[in-house]
Formats: C-alpha cells, sequence, structure tokens
C-alpha cells in the first residue's frame, strides 16, 4: 500500500508500446533522503519509468504517486520539486552551456539565489560555459544537465544513467556532490548499469529486469540472498565438499580452491576446511556483478 | 611464411564502397531532388507554350524578361527583339532551374562531409579502411552524377518541348557546370566551417552573392555588362542559348570548378579530422534574462527559422512591389491567360493581389516549417528537458505558438510595407494609395495563414507524426491552386479545399469579412484543439 510518506510509491505499474510491454507490474518505493539505486540493463524500462515520474507518460494501468501527487495531472507543481537528467542529452546546438544552465534556473524560477551553487558546480566539474553546446561531447552535454539539475533548490533527483559519457575523475567527483545532496535530505533516484556507482552511493537499490522489479532493498539485504565466495588453500583435497547442496562451483589447481558458498551455510564450510587444514582463507561477499549475473544470465525473459 | 602484404593503400580506398554507402543513403533525398527539378524544367518548358500560344501574345509577354527589372530577376534577356518560346525559356526560367541545381550540389556536398564530421560518424568511416580523401572524391562523384541526371532530363525537357537541339544542350551543361561549381563552393566551405549549419550558409550565402552580382549585371544592358562577367550563374546564361549558342563561356565556370576542387582537397589535407579552419567564436557564458522565460525559449527557438523566412519574403515584396511599374505598361497587352491569374479589370491591383496571396502561401510555408522545427524539438529530446521544470505542457506550446503568430503579423506587415515602397517608388503619377492598399492586402491574407496554423497545430496535438505532411501539403496546393487555380477548369470542390481561396482579392474587389471571420474562427479553433491534444497526450512516444 502507498506509504504516505514516501517521495515515490509507484504500484503494478504496466506500461505498452503496441505489443511491447516496456513495463511489467513494476512497483517501486523511495522514502525521503533516500538514494535509490535503479538498476537494470539497457531496454529493461528504466527510462520508461523516469518518463511515467515525471508525467511525461501515462501509465496503462497502476499508480504512480510523486509526493503524495499524480505526476501525470501535477506535473508542473511536482516539477518544482525535483529535477532530472536525462540519460541522452540533447541541447540546442546554438546555445553555449552556460546560457542553457542559467535558462534553466530561471524556467525555475531560481536564478538568483543559485548563482554561487551554479558557478561552484561548473568549476567543480570542469565545465567551459563559453562554448556552443553544438560542440560539446556526449559527457559535456551531461555535464550542462547535471548542473542545472543539482544547482536547483529541489528535493528530488532523478537521473538516468547520469554519468555514462563522464571520464573516471568526474565520476568520482559526481559521487561526491551526490554524497553531499544526500546529507542535505534530498532524496535521489539513479538509474544505471554501472554497478559500482550504485554500489558506492545508494541507500536501497531496485534491480530491473524486462519491466519488473526482481530484486529490491538494502545492500546488505541483496547480499544476504546470494551467496559468498572463498578462495582457500588447503593441505588435503577439497573432495569432501563436492556435492554438498549449498556449495558451488569448486574449482581446484593444485592446493588452491575456489567455490562460493550460500549465506547460511557458511559456519558449516567454515567447520569443514577447518579439518582440511587450510593454509590460507580469503572470503569475500557478493559483488553486485555476480547478483546482477544471477538475474539476467540464466532464464530468457519470459 | 609470407609477410603480410599491405596493399596498395592510397588516400583514395575504399571510395567504390563509401559512394554505394552513399547512393543507398541518399536513395530518396537526392532522386527527389533530380526528379523535383526535372519535374520544373518539364513544366518551365512546356508550360510558356500553353501560356501565351501566338506570337504576338509572346512578344506582349517580353516586357517582363526584357526590361532592366525583368532582366534583374531572369537573366541577360538574348534575343528578346525576336521573341520564341525556346528563347522564352532560356531568359525567363533557365536561372531558376540553375539555383535548384546549385542548391541541391551545395547541400549534398555538405551533407556528406562536413555534416558527417560533426555528427562523429565520419571518424567511424575513417577509422576503416578508407583514404583521406575518399569522402570528399565519393561525395564529388555523386554530385557529379546527380548533376548529370539533372541536366539529362533538362535537355530532355526543353527536346521534347520542340526547341533546338544546341541551344538545349548548352541550357543542360549550363545548370551542368554550375552545379559542379556550386558543389567546389561547398566542398571549400565545409573546410572552413565547423558546422554543417556553417558550411551549408556560406555556400548558400555564394550563391546569393552570384546572383546578386548577375542582378546588377543584367539589369544594366540587355545581355548582360561587365558585372554578368563575374558571376557563375551569369556565365551559363551567356552561352546565348537559341540565339548565338557559344560554348565558350562555360570555360570560366570549368575553370573555376578545377580550381576549387584543387582548394577543397589541399585544404582538407591540411586539416584534422572534425576540425575547421575558422575556429568557432566562444559565446555568453552566462544567458541573458530573455533566455529564462517560456516565451524567450520559444523565441530562441524559432528565431532562426522566422528571421530566414523573414528577410527572403521581404526581399520578395520589394520585388513584386517594384515590378508594378512593369505591370501599368504590360497592362494592356497581356494575354488572356496572364490576365486570368492576375483577377480582376485592374491590372495593377489585380498584380498587387496575387502578389499578396504569393506571399501569403510563403508565409504558411514558414508556418509549417516552425512547426516541424517543435516536432523536431519533442523528438529530439529537448522538449522533454524543458518540461522537466515547472512548465506546464500547455505553456509550451501555447509560448511558441505566440512567438510564431508574432512572427507572421511581423513578416506579413513588413512585406506589404516594403512591397508598399516598392510599388511607389517605381511607380509614376499618382501611386500614394499603394501603400496602403498593398499593406492592407498583405495584413488581409493574416486569416488565411492563421487557419493553417491552426490546422497544423490540432494535427501536432493530436497526430504530430502527420502534422508535417498534412501542413506541406496544404502549402504546396494553395501553391498551385494560386498560380493555376483559374487556369485549370476545376470543378468547385476544389476551389473549395483551398484555404486561400475563401478570401475576396483585396483590392480587386472589397474584403468578404464572412471569410475573414470563418478562416479566424477556424485558426482560433485548431489552435485551441491542438493545445487539448498536446495537454493529453504523451512526449515523444515511441
Amino acid at each position: 500500500m502507498s506509504n504516505q510518506n514516501s517521495v515515490i510509491s509507484a504500484h503494478n505499474v504496466v506500461k505498452t508500446f503496441g505489443a511491447v510491454r516496456a513495463l511489467d507490474d513494476l512497483s517501486l518505493e523511495i522514502a525521503p533522503g533516500e538514494v535509490h539505486g535503479f538498476l537494470g540493463p539497457n531496454g529493461s524500462g528504466k527510462s520508461t519509468t523516469m518518463r511515467i515520474l515525471l508525467g511525461l507518460m501515462r501509465q496503462d494501468s497502476g499508480t504512480v504517486r510523486i509526493f503524495n501527487r499524480d505526476p501525470w495531472h501535477d506535473a508542473v507543481a511536482l516539477h518544482r520539486r525535483l529535477a532530472y537528467v536525462p540519460g541522452d542529452v540533447e541541447l540546442w546546438p546554438n546555445l553555449t552551456g552556460g546560457e542553457v544552465i542559467d535558462m534553466f534556473l530561471r524556467l525555475r524560477g531560481q536564478y538568483a539565489h543559485t548563482r554561487t551553487r551554479r558557478n561552484e558546480l561548473v568549476e567543480r566539474f570542469d565545465l567551459d560555459p563559453r562554448k556552443k553546446t553544438r560542440t560539446y561531447s556526449k559527457g559535456n552535454r551531461q555535464k550542462v544537465a547535471l548542473i542545472s539539475a543539482l544547482a536547483s533548490d529541489v528535493d528530488l533527483l532523478l537521473l538516468d544513467e547520469p554519468t555514462s559519457g563522464l571520464d573516471p575523475l568526474m565520476e568520482a567527483e559526481f559521487q561526491e556532490i551526490i554524497k553531499e545532496e544526500r546529507l542535505k535530505g534530498r532524496s535521489v533516484l539513479l538509474s544505471s548499469h554501472i554497478l559500482a556507482q550504485v554500489e558506492a552511493l545508494s541507500d536501497r537499490l531496485s534491480i530491473i529486469r524486462a519491466g519488473r522489479v526482481v530484486e529490491s532493498g538494502t545492500l546488505a539485504e541483496l547480499r544476504h540472498m546470494t551467496r559468498t565466495t572463498f578462495e582457500v588453500e588447503t593441505t588435503h583435497s577439497v573432495e569432501a565438499l563436492v556435492g554438498l547442496s549449498y556449495v558451488h562451483n569448486i574449482r581446484t589447481s593444485g592446493a588452491r580452491s575456489l567455490f562460493e558458498v550460500d549465506a547460511e551455510h557458511i559456519q558449516d564450510v567454515m567447520a569443514r576446511l577447518t579439518r582440511l587444514q587450510t593454509q590460507s582463507i580469503v572470503a569475500h561477499p557478493p559483488t553486485l556483478e555476480q547478483l546482477l549475473m544471477r538475474h539476467y544470465s540464466h532464464e530468457v525473459p519470459s | 611464411m609470407t609477410a603480410i602484404e599491405l596493399k596498395h593503400d592510397h588516400t583514395l580506398s575504399g571510395t567504390g564502397a563509401l559512394l554505394r554507402f552513399m547512393l543507398r543513403r541518399d536513395r530518396i533525398r537526392t532522386n527527389a531532388w533530380v526528379v523535383g527539378i526535372g519535374v520544373a524544367a518539364f513544366y518551365f518548358a512546356h508550360a510558356i507554350q500553353v501560356i501565351a500560344e501566338s506570337a504576338d501574345e509572346l512578344r506582349s509577354l517580353t516586357i517582363m524578361f526584357a526590361d532592366p527589372v525583368g532582366r534583374m530577376m531572369s537573366g541577360p534577356g538574348f534575343g528578346m527583339e525576336e521573341p520564341t518560346h525556346e528563347r522564352f525559356f532560356a531568359s525567363g526560367y533557365v536561372l531558376y532551374l540553375y539555383i535548384l541545381i546549385a542548391l541541391m550540389s551545395a547541400f549534398t556536398v555538405v551533407r556528406h562531409t562536413r555534416m558527417e564530421e560533426q555528427t562523429g560518424r565520419a571518424e567511424l568511416i575513417r577509422a576503416n579502411v578508407v583514404g583521406r580523401h575518399s569522402t570528399l572524391t565519393a561525395t564529388l562523384v555523386l554530385t557529379g552524377a546527380a548533376n548529370a541526371v539533372v541536366a539529362a532530363l533538362v535537355w530532355m525537357a526543353a527536346f521534347t518541348a520542340g526547341y533546338a537541339a544546341i541551344g538545349s544542350a548548352l541550357v543542360a551543361l549550363g545548370g551542368f557546370v554550375v552545379g559542379l561549381f556550386f558543389a567546389g563552393v561547398a566542398a571549400v566551405t565545409s573546410q572552413l566551417c565547423e558546422t554543417s549549419r556553417g558550411a551549408a550558409a556560406t555556400a548558400g550565402g555564394a550563391i546569393g552573392v552570384a546572383f546578386l552580382i548577375r542582378m546588377g549585371g543584367d539589369a544594366a544592358e540587355p545581355g548582360g555588362s561587365a558585372a554578368s562577367w563575374f558571376s557563375p550563374l551569369a556565365w551559363s546564361q551567356q552561352t546565348a542559348p537559341y540565339v548565338d549558342d557559344r560554348w565558350w563561356p562555360l570555360l570560366l565556370t570549368v575553370g573555376g570548378t578545377i580550381l576549387l576542387l584543387w582548394l577543397s582537397f589541399s585544404l582538407s589535407a591540411r586539416r584534422d579530422l572534425g576540425a575547421s579552419l575558422l575556429p568557432t567564436r566562444p559565446g555568453r557564458p552566462n544567458a541573458r534574462p530573455t533566455l529564462g522565460s517560456p516565451l524567450g525559449l520559444a523565441f530562441h527557438t524559432l528565431k532562426g527559422t522566422l528571421r530566414g523566412w523573414g528577410i527572403a519574403l521581404i526581399l520578395t515584396g520589394l520585388m513584386f512591389g517594384s515590378f508594378a511599374q512593369t505591370m501599368v505598361d504590360a497592362a494592356d497587352d497581356l494575354p488572356q491567360e496572364m490576365a486570368q491569374i492576375f483577377a480582376g479589370e485592374d491590372m495593377v491591383k489585380g498584380y498587387l493581389a496575387y502578389a499578396a496571396l504569393f506571399v501569403a502561401v510563403f508565409v504558411a510555408a514558414m508556418v509549417v516549417g516552425a512547426m516541424q522545427q517543435l516536432r523536431n524539438e519533442e523528438t529530439h529530446g529537448r522538449a522533454e528537458l524543458g518540461l522537466s521544470t515547472p512548465m506546464s505542457r500547455v505553456t509550451w506550446l501555447g509560448a511558441h505558438v505566440t512567438v510564431l503568430l508574432l512572427g507572421i503579423a511581423t513578416v506579413l506587415v513588413a512585406v506589404g510595407s516594403l512591397m508598399g515602397v516598392g510599388a511607389v517608388a517605381v511607380l509614376q503619377g499618382n501611386s500614394e494609395g499603394f501603400f496602403v492598399e498593398l499593406l492592407a492586402a498583405c495584413v488581409h491574407q493574416a486569416p488565411a495563414v492563421l487557419a493553417v496554423v491552426g490546422i497544423v497545430v490540432a494535427f501536432f496535438g493530436w497526430l504530430p507524426r502527420a502534422s508535417g505532411s498534412v501542413g506541406w501539403a496544404i502549402v504546396g496546393y494553395s501553391a498551385i491552386m494560386a498560380n493555376f487555380g483559374q487556369l485549370l477548369e476545376l470543378p468547385q470542390f476544389f476551389h473549395e479545399l483551398n484555404i486561400f481561396g475563401h478570401l475576396s482579392p483585396y483590392p480587386v474587389e472589397a474584403v468578404s469579412w464572412t471569410s475573414v471571420v470563418i478562416l479566424t474562427g477556424m485558426g482560433v479553433t485548431g489552435i485551441l484543439v491542438g493545445l487539448l491534444g498536446w495537454h493529453l497526450r504523451e512526449i515523444n512516444r515511441a
């Protein structure tokens, strides 16, 4: 049920384009002050979701609320409280980057009191605001959209793969800025297929596949559902572990072995390893990569 | 062991493959140009025989091309003392075929060279086994081939009209070399400018300058004066087809073309891919305050289109006005068919009413162009960005339509005024009333233009994909009906269908207020319906 306090609350959203079911019963819940990672490959429905949240498209069925209002009907009122960065930024080719940023701030009626912030962001993103946007690379166009969104005085940021064109230095700067925004209490919906980015920034995350959220929770919760990787060196053969239902993918070369263990059986495996006279052990939690691979590599979407 | 043998690679590698690729990409656009120019040539060559059947009628029409103003607009006017249909074709219409050919060539070259670099597609191509000069070479071959086909069509057009084979060949060849020359100009501007828009505008400007130079040269004396020898458009007309049939002026064009091609290849070898020889200037780091409002945004989006059409139409208006005296002189002995186009007994007033109608149809074209730009804003995702701010959809479209309506009003008033100024300047004697009448005649067309706005905006709101084609269909139909509606004996229904046919031909007849009210109502309703549709529909739905 829709939580009154949620910043974004979407339930059973369906959106079809002809025969294609772009969103298939999608549900999403974002709390105030939360940075929410929205993870999925290309074509999984991330951008369609964003555009429904912006009120540019309307869902066929299901409910969508932002700040407890309908994004289709109250688009203008809601847009005072949110800012958006599209995945593919197209700008007016004969305006300079600086002009575009200022135009957006003025359209929001926030020109005067955001000057310092705007100039600071231009500096931090290392953007030359005097160049016409037609000469900008994808990364620079993205910076323009990011600066005008981040300089805006809003409660919610909708960022659709905002850093896909940025270099690693700028990516780091972006992460720094998003952390600052979180401290200010802003909510962020950050769509991405870059796992490291979502991992570093998100409080919670949702994984979308074929228009449906397949996993949602904090990073810890999601990791819990999956396997820990062990890298061990043992005197005795790890033969004893083979065939256990909760130990997977054993690969052995010499004394070294590599395998994965279901989270709830780690205790048991540790006990068995002791008996095999373990010389060295490295265990690491599952990466998002593994998490994602599990959802995407197996079966073909129905 | 065999060493990897480096094939004979040079700066032209891959030209053939690129050419095939270009032909595939251009199979609609270039063919449309070629066929369009071919059809225009057939029309020009054959229509004159219908408009002026007898030698007397022909003689009375020569005044349009033989007097200074006429020569200004159409060329040196060889052999007008003894007019024939073929001479009339060469003097009156061929210049406009040449301009179309020049535009086709320049745009084709820019599209395949600078635009490819600007979008980064050239990089993708050049990363393959493709030589430094291959793209430019393939582009020029493509443009040359298109020009050859056009030339063949032009020759066929003239020959099937029964005109002399040699003179017709000169007309066709003149077009061919003009095409190559301006392909060369565009190949150079594509090296100089960083953007395809800049390169196309500079090349287009060169065509304009060539036109202006020959305007002065040809107006000065029949057969052209010294200034006529400084414009490639004039060189092709100096062959005096069907009169002197001389070939050598074309050597000037060929020489110039060779020079331009050499220049473009050597310039392109001197620069990096994607770079230009004229650097772009940096712009403003901050926006002017006017930009940050829905109207400011709308104005910025549309100003280029409005300015371009506006300037062209104002010049056209000035030209129409300055023709007024010629029409007075010609009024007595115009053939019946021409009099039908320029409705009414009072020849000059009829001419002025026609001029206002002509301008209005082009203002409608401006409307369709501007609305297509809005559609582009939507499909390119810029509308989406603007609408992600607290600006409602109705405000967005409303602001753009407001700017468009202001643009229409400005253009109609400016064109009317300048037409009036032109007419008053050339008319001898009682011409005081003309200024006001011409201004009123242009403003009087506003309801019809408004009706077109209404229809196109309504389509934009409900069936956006059809809005462009519907708009151009209306403009095309109106243009045909305005020029030939009276000549063709069509059922009344076809006249009813013509939006511009409902207004009375003011100043020949009194204003028909019923039509004004109905057309205005259509326009306003259409805009409101469009706003509603845009409010209800999804943005940029795939």
